[in-house]
């Protein structure tokens, strides 16, 4: 066979990449988190298990999850429910749909940072277009809800920073930023569903929309929507730009913004801490390995079924 | 005869769901579609309105247009006439000016060609060698691969920059593009794509007396052009827009920056007045995906739909 050792060429290269830029640095961030590194020490001393148990203990770090946490709790029920919906009310259009599918897919396509900058400048709580929207339903039935009466008696929130405000702003960006994508792979969903499966349910008495989502729509989306829901929780806990861009340093009001990346970024970069920053790096990949691995689990059972 | 009837009823029911289902689809569609499009509104009109417009929220989407005293300019010594500028050509002009916003624009473009076209190169034949050579240990490299899925670049930074420092690479190009030579996702796609080439079309060639070599490079690389496509709008959109590993290894050294680094300089050094020509900078650097966006719609979509469908 002319081929019996080409093979080597091919894969060699992909499979030398893979060990030094994604393997090695795994194990290299293992080591470096039982010491306590520094870039430019020459050494460093094995610290064992000190720097996981700083992580699980202390405050900053209790903040650092609950920051994480509510952003990837907020962002991704919402960007696959709206994804979901947006999907499900453009596939009914059959004008106009193409447009609707365009619009809400441009945050997608737009660098984070620079729509960040401009998200600031929305919420900034003079001259921002948001609260300047907001003062003018003062006057209003608006008036009625106790939060609003308060804003117009006062002020509007200072939105991002406000420690109360910061996080759940930041993750209606987020949100604003990620639905579009979860869309586009819902519609995807939608077309590969043969639509004489209506029919059949139809005179299987599934009269109202309701009963088709119920018993067609969404049982044929499970792939789908456990691709979406894995892909939306993989870039949800990598939330950076925003928070960098808002919070140069420290993390927000009450360090209430202060995600897992940028405790990295923070601890590892700024502070030079390497051995507290490759901690904080081992405990990220395993949420992010253990979601994978529970959608793989979800998808291979549920290819059994099918 | 089925098909005729749907017709009918669906020529009957057309025009009362318009009026009132889609009516109210219509609504909330256009609403969240205003809430989408609200911050690239503003981010256009802040680009094209003078300072003192964008601080008192007057002159609407446009502003009036009027010329504007560049205070900066009058600091400089000119005579107040001379300094007289529109806002749009001052916003713009500041936006090229006061950083070498070109250079950065060259920079992103070097960078994600880069990274494309080497991931490519790797990508490619070790997806053929999966797809469609049978050699010892095929399965094991399959499985590798499978698993380097699971490992998002930007976690493992902290390391990589590690070994980038140690071997003197930061504030490179290379620091930019090595990371990202080695793309699994790419290896896993373009294999996939690959197992549904016939075998034939492989046989064929090789009795034509082609090399693998070209059989990778003349008859699977025309033939995954759509995946490809696909692929390469992924990586060209991500690392245009990434903004993460560019901070990271690139500190400083501002020949180097890419736009994104470029225009969170520009925020870094704002001061309340300047928001347009930092305005005019985000729109600058939004603007060539969103054009090629609008251009190749189609492509784009049915790209995600490829990877969508494992």
């Amino acid at each position: 066979m002319p081929q019996s050792r080409v093979y080597l060429w091919f894969i060699g290269p992909a499979l030398l990449l893979m060990c030094v830029i994604l393997l090695i640095p795994i194990l290299i961030a293992g080591g470096l988190s039982l010491t306590d590194y520094s870039l430019g020490n020459t050494g460093a001393s094995f610290v064992g298990l000190e720097n996981y148990e700083r992580i699980f203990t202390r405050s900053t770090y209790e903040k650092m999850f609950g920051a994480t946490f509510r952003y990837v709790f907020v962002v991704v029920p919402l960007t696959v429910g709206l994804g979901l919906g947006a999907a499900l009310l453009i596939d009914s259009l059959g004008r106009f749909g193409d447009l609707y599918k365009t619009i809400y897919f441009l945050p997608v396509m737009a660098a984070l940072i620079a729509m960040a900058i401009v998200w600031e400048f929305a919420f900034h709580p003079t001259i921002g277009i948001v609260n300047a929207t907001l003062e003018r339903g003062c006057g209003t039935v608006l008036e009625r809800w106790d939060w609003y009466a308060q804003g117009c008696e006062r002020t509007f929130p200072l939105w991002l920073n406000d420690r109360d405000y910061a996080i759940w702003t930041v993750s209606f960006i987020g949100v604003w930023q990620g639905f579009g994508f979860n869309m586009v792979l819902y519609l995807a969903g939608l077309t590969s569903i043969p639509p004489s499966l209506y029919d059949a349910a139809e005179m299987d008495g599934a009269k109202s929309g309701w009963d088709r989502f119920r018993l067609v729509t969404w049982p044929l989306l499970g792939p789908t929507t456990v691709f979406v829901v894995t892909i939306s929780f993989i870039r949800s806990f990598q939330v950076f730009d925003m928070v960098e861009a808002f919070y140069p340093q420290g993390g927000g009001p009450s360090k209430s913004v202060y995600v897992m990346m940028f405790a990295i970024y923070e601890k590892g970069i700024q502070q030079n801490l390497m051995g507290i920053g490759a901690a904080i790096t081992v405990v990220f990949l395993a949420f992010v390995m253990i979601l994978t691995l529970i959608q793989r689990w979800l998808v291979e059972r549920r290819t059994h079924y099918v | 005869m089925a098909d005729t009837t749907l017709d009918q009823s669906m020529a009957e029911a057309t025009p009362l769901r318009f009026s009132t289902r889609a009516a109210i689809t219509h609504a909330v569609l256009i609403l969240g579609a205003l809430i989408v499009l609200l911050p690239f509104y503003t981010m256009l009109s802040l680009s094209l309105k003078a300072p003192h417009e964008i601080m008192q929220q007057t002159g609407g989407f446009l502003g009036s247009q009027e010329l504007f005293r560049d205070d900066f300019c009058i600091k400089l010594g000119n005579a107040v006439q001379d300094c007289m500028v529109n806002p749009i050509i001052y916003n713009y002009a500041t936006a090229f000016e006061k950083a070498p916003l070109l250079r950065y624009l060259l920079n992103g473009l070097i960078v994600t060609v880069s990274i494309f076209v080497i991931q490519v190169i790797v990508a490619l034949p070790c997806a053929y060698a999966l797809a469609k050579l049978r050699f010892w240990g095929r399965e094991a490299v399959f499985a590798l691969v499978l698993f380097c899925l699971l490992i998002p670049v930007h976690a493992i930074a902290l390391p990589l920059y590690i070994m980038l420092a140690k071997v003197g690479l930061t504030n490179t190009y290379a620091a930019l593009i090595i990371p990202w030579t080695i793309s699994v996702f790419g290896i896993f796609l373009m294999r996939q794509f690959f197992m549904t080439v016939p075998d034939d079309l492989i046989d064929a060639a090789r009795m034509d007396g082609m090399s693998e070599y070209a059989i990778i490079w003349q008859v699977m690389l025309p033939t995954a052009i759509p995946a490809l496509m696909a692929f390469g709008i992924f990586s060209v959109v991500a690392h245009w827009n990434d903004y993460f590993w560019p901070r990271i290894v690139i500190t400083g050294n501002r020949d180097l920056f890419t736009p994104p680094l470029g225009l969170r300089e520009f925020k870094g050094d704002a001061d309340g007045d300047n928001f347009g020509p930092m305005m005019a900078t985000a729109c600058i650097i939004v603007t060539p995906l969103i054009v090629c966006f609008l251009l190749a719609q189609r492509r784009f979509i049915e790209g995600i739909t490829l990877s969508g469908m494992k």
